[in-house]
C-alpha cells in the first residue's frame, strides 16, 4: 500500500528550493520532496499544499513530469489565507504535500497532432506542463499553437518564457489582452479574437484549454464552428476542493467529482452537464 | 440463520456486560415525543417505541468535528490522528443501518477514508425493527425497510416481555451469548416477527412515493428546468439544516487550529452542508451555485441521481428529518420526487 491509501489526508514534507517572481500578484515556487523521489505527476494534475497553522489548497503543477530532477513548480497567485502565507516563504522553508490528483491531458492522444493550448490568465499554469512535455519531445508532436490572453499587460505571467516560444520556428504563439495600456502594443480584444487567425486542419487539431469560467462557452463554441470534434477539445475545471479524494463534496459538477473525475474533462464527456461549462 | 428469544429482564445484564467493552448508545426520550441516542448508563428507560432519532447516527461514523492529523507548523511535520472507539448502538432503525452502508460504501471508493472505515468497524449495531413510523417519514417506499448487512442484531419486539433477535455476524452471536445461553426462537416468535415487520411497513407505507423508487433518477434527467426549484427555493435560508440532519449527507470542510503557543495544532474535518452559500465558491469569487435554486436542486439531483448513478441506490432513506428540521418547510424529497413525476407524467 502506497502511503497515500493509509493515510489519506497525511501530507509529507517538502523544501522550497527556488521563488520567482512572475508578476505582481504571481510567483513561482520550485520545490523538493524531502523524500527525494518525484512527484510523478501527469501534465494537468494537482497537488494538496499544507501550510500548517493557515490551511490547504489544490495547485496544479506547473513544471512538466520529472522536468529536472525530483523538483517540481508550482505558480500561484496571492489570493487568500493560505496563498499569502506562501508568498511570505523563504528558500529552505517547508511545506506539506499530498498527491498529485485527478486526472491529466492524455499525452498519448496528441501525438502525431496538432496542439492548440488556450491559455485565459492564470490557466498558461496548468497547460505549462504539458505545453513543455511537448517541447521536450518536439519531434513526436505536430505543430503547437499558444494563444494566450489576460485582463490587462501586468496580469500576464511568465513573459520571458513566452518570449523565448515566440523566438522559436516551431511555435506559433498570439498573445492578447482586454484592455491595453501604454505599455502594450500587442493584440487587444478576448482570447476568442485570436483563433480566426489560425489556419487550422480540424481532423487532426486538438484543443488544450485553461481558464476563467467564462471564457469556455465562448472559446468551445469556436473550436466547433471550426470543425473541431468535441472529442478532441480537452478542458481543465477548478472547483473548490478541500480533500482531493472524491469524499467532501465540494468540487461537484452535476454528480461528477472534479478531483477524480476531472479536473481535465474531454469537453464530449461533460458537454451534456448543465453545471460544467 | 440463528434466532433467540430474549426476555426484557435478561436485558440488564446483558447491557452491562456490553458497557464493559463498549460505549453502548440507547434511544431514549430527551423531551416530550422527541427521541434522541445517548450514551447508556443503568437504569436508563430505552425508548423502544420510538418513531425517529432526532439526531442522525452518522456522528457515530463521521463525527461533527474530527482531527484528522496533529501538526508541528516549525518542523513542519504532521501524523495522522485515527480514533475509532469502541462503540455499540443499540436499537438503530433499518433505514438508518441502511444510510450508514450508503455512507460506507461512498466512503470506500477510489481511495478509501480510513479514518471513517476504522470508525464504522469498531461500532457494533444492534437494528431494531421500527415500532412506530414518524409523521414526516417515508422509508418503506424507498426500499429502507429492510437491510440485508450491516448490523450484528437485527432484534424485534414480539411481546412487552420478549425480544426476536436474529443473528447476522459472529460478532453479534458471541455479544448475544456472553450471559450465557438463550432460547432459541420458536417458530410463533418467527412468525410474530414476520407480523410486525409487515405492519409496520404497511404503516409506513401510507406516505410515500407514489411511484417505484428507481424511477426518481430517470424523472430527475428530465426535471432540470422545472419550476419547482425556484418555487420552492424562493422560501430558504440557506442553513443547512437539511443537510446537517440528513443521514446521507456526508460532506465535510476541513479547517485547522494552533494551540495557544503556537507549536502545535490540529487539521480537523467539519460537516460542511452544499445548502450553504460559501460552499462551492471558488477563488476570483466565482460562484457554481450562487442561488438557493439552484443548491436546492443540487440536494435532490444528489439524493435521486448522482448517488443511484453512482451506486444504485437511491441517496435518500426517507427518515424525514429533512421534514421535520426545515423552517421553511420546503425541504421534503417525497413531495419534490412526486411532484416532479406528475409533471412528467402529464408532460409525456
Ligand atoms: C485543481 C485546482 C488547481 C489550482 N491550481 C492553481 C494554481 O496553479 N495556481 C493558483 O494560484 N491557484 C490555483 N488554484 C486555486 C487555488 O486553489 C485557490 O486560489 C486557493 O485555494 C486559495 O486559497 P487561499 O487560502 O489563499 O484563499 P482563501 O483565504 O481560502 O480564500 C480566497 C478565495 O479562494 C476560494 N477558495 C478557498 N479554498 C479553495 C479551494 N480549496 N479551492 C478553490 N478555491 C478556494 C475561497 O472561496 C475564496 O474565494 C487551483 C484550484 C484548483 C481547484
Ligand atoms: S433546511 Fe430548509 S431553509 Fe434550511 S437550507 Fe434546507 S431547504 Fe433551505
Ligand atoms: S433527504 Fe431527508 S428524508 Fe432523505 S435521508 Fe436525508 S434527511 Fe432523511
Ligand atoms: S475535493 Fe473533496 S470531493 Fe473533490
Amino acid at each position: 500500500m502506497t502511503p497515500d491509501t493509509l493515510f489519506q489526508y497525511v501530507p509529507t514534507p517538502a523544501t522550497l528550493v527556488k521563488k520567482e517572481k512572475l508578476s505582481d500578484f504571481v510567483t513561482l515556487f520550485t520545490f523538493q520532496p524531502d523524500s527525494g523521489r518525484a512527484l510523478m505527476h501527469k501534465p494537468g494534475q494537482f497537488i494538496m499544499l499544507s501550510m500548517y497553522g493557515v490551511g490547504e489548497a489544490p495547485f496544479s503543477v506547473s513544471s512538466p513530469p520529472n522536468a529536472s530532477g525530483s523538483t517540481f513548480e508550482l505558480a500561484v497567485r496571492r489570493i487568500g489565507n493560505v496563498t499569502n502565507a506562501m508568498h511570505a516563504m523563504k528558500v529552505g522553508q517547508k511545506v506539506g504535500i499530498r498527491g498529485p490528483y485527478g486526472t491529466s491531458f492524455p499525452v498519448q492522444d496528441f501525438v502525431g497532432k496538432d496542439t492548440i493550448f488556450v491559455a485565459g490568465g492564470l490557466g498558461y499554469i496548468p497547460l505549462r506542463s504539458l505545453l513543455h512535455y511537448q517541447l521536450r519531445h518536439r519531434d513526436e508532436f505536430g505543430r503547437i499553437i499558444v494563444m494566450i490572453g489576460c485582463r490587462n499587460p501586468s496580469e500576464r505571467i511568465f513573459i520571458d518564457q513566452i518570449k523565448e516560444l515566440e523566438a522559436r520556428d516551431d511555435v506559433e504563439v498570439y498573445e492578447t489582452v482586454d484592455c491595453g495600456d501604454e505599455s502594450w502594443c500587442g493584440n487587444v480584444g478576448l482570447i476568442t479574437s485570436l483563433l480566426p487567425h489560425v489556419e487550422i486542419d480540424p481532423d487532426i487539431t486538438h484543443v488544450a484549454m485553461v481558464g476563467p469560467p467564462v471564457m469556455y462557452k465562448f472559446v468551445i463554441k469556436q473550436c466547433q464552428a471550426r470543425g473541431i470534434s468535441r472529442e478532441n477539445i480537452y478542458v481543465s475545471l477548478e472547483r473548490h476542493m478541500k480533500c482531493g479524494i472524491g469524499k467532501c463534496g465540494h468540487c461537484q459538477i452535476n454528480g461528477l467529482n472534479a478531483c477524480v473525475e476531472g479536473p481535465v474533462f474531454k469537453y464530449h464527456d461533460i458537454q451534456t452537464h448543465p453545471e460544467a461549462i | 440463520m440463528t434466532s433467540y428469544t430474549v426476555y426484557m429482564d435478561q436485558l440488564p445484564g446483558l447491557l452491562e456486560l456490553w458497557a464493559k467493552e463498549f460505549q453502548v448508545h440507547v434511544p431514549v426520550e430527551v423531551e416530550e415525543g422527541i427521541y434522541d441516542f445517548v450514551p447508556w448508563r443503568k437504569d436508563e428507560e430505552i425508548a423502544w417505541e420510538y418513531d425517529v432519532a432526532y439526531n442522525t447516527l452518522k456522528r457515530f461514523f463521521l463525527p461533527p468535528r474530527e482531527t484528522l492529523l496533529r501538526f508541528d507548523p516549525a518542523a513542519c511535520t504532521a501524523e495522522v490522528v485515527c480514533e475509532a472507539p469502541k462503540q455499540l448502538l443499540f436499537g438503530v432503525h433499518p433505514y438508518d443501518v441502511k444510510a450508514a452502508n450508503q455512507l460506507d460504501t461512498l466512503m470506500r471508493k477510489d481511495v478509501p477514508d480510513n479514518n471513517f472505515i476504522a470508525r464504522k468497524k469498531n461500532t457494533v449495531i444492534f437494528a431494531l425493527e421500527p415500532a412506530a413510523v414518524a409523521r414526516n417519514a417515508f422509508w418503506a417506499s424507498v426500499d429502507a425497510h429492510k437491510v440485508d448487512n450491516g448490523y450484528d442484531l437485527y432484534w424485534t419486539r414480539i411481546s412487552s416481555a420478549s425480544f426476536h433477535v436474529e443473528v447476522a455476524t459472529r460478532r453479534g452471536k458471541e455479544l448475544l451469548l456472553a450471559g450465557g445461553p438463550l432460547d432459541l426462537a420458536t417458530d410463533a416468535d418467527k412468525e410474530a416477527t414476520r407480523r410486525a415487520h409487515q405492519r409496520i411497513v404497511k404503516e409506513s407505507l401510507r406516505n410515500g412515493l407514489k411511484y417505484p423508487w428507481r424511477e426518481t433518477a430517470d424523472i430527475l434527467s428530465r426535471a432540470w428546468d422545472s419550476t419547482l426549484w425556484q418555487h420552492r427555493a424562493r422560501h430558504c435560508f440557506s442553513c443547512g439544516t437539511c443537510n446537517l440532519v440528513c443521514p446521507t449527507c456526508y460532506c465535510f470542510d476541513m479547517k485547522e487550529e494552533l494551540d495557544n503557543s503556537l507549536t502545535k495544532g490540529e487539521r480537523y474535518r467539519e460537516w460542511d452542508g452544499c445548502m450553504m452559500d460559501s460552499f462551492s465558491r471558488v477563488a476570483g469569487d466565482h460562484n457554481f451555485r450562487p442561488h438557493t435554486r439552484e443548491r436546492f436542486r443540487h440536494r435532490y439531483y444528489r439524493k435521486g441521481k448522482y448517488i443511484f448513478d453512482k451506486i444504485g441506490q437511491l441517496g435518500c432513506v426517507g427518515c424525514g428529518r429533512c421534514v421535520s428540521g426545515c423552517t421553511s418547510g420546503i425541504a421534503d424529497p417525497k413531495a419534490v420526487f412526486n411532484e416532479l413525476w406528475e409533471a412528467d407524467r402529464h408532460d409525456s
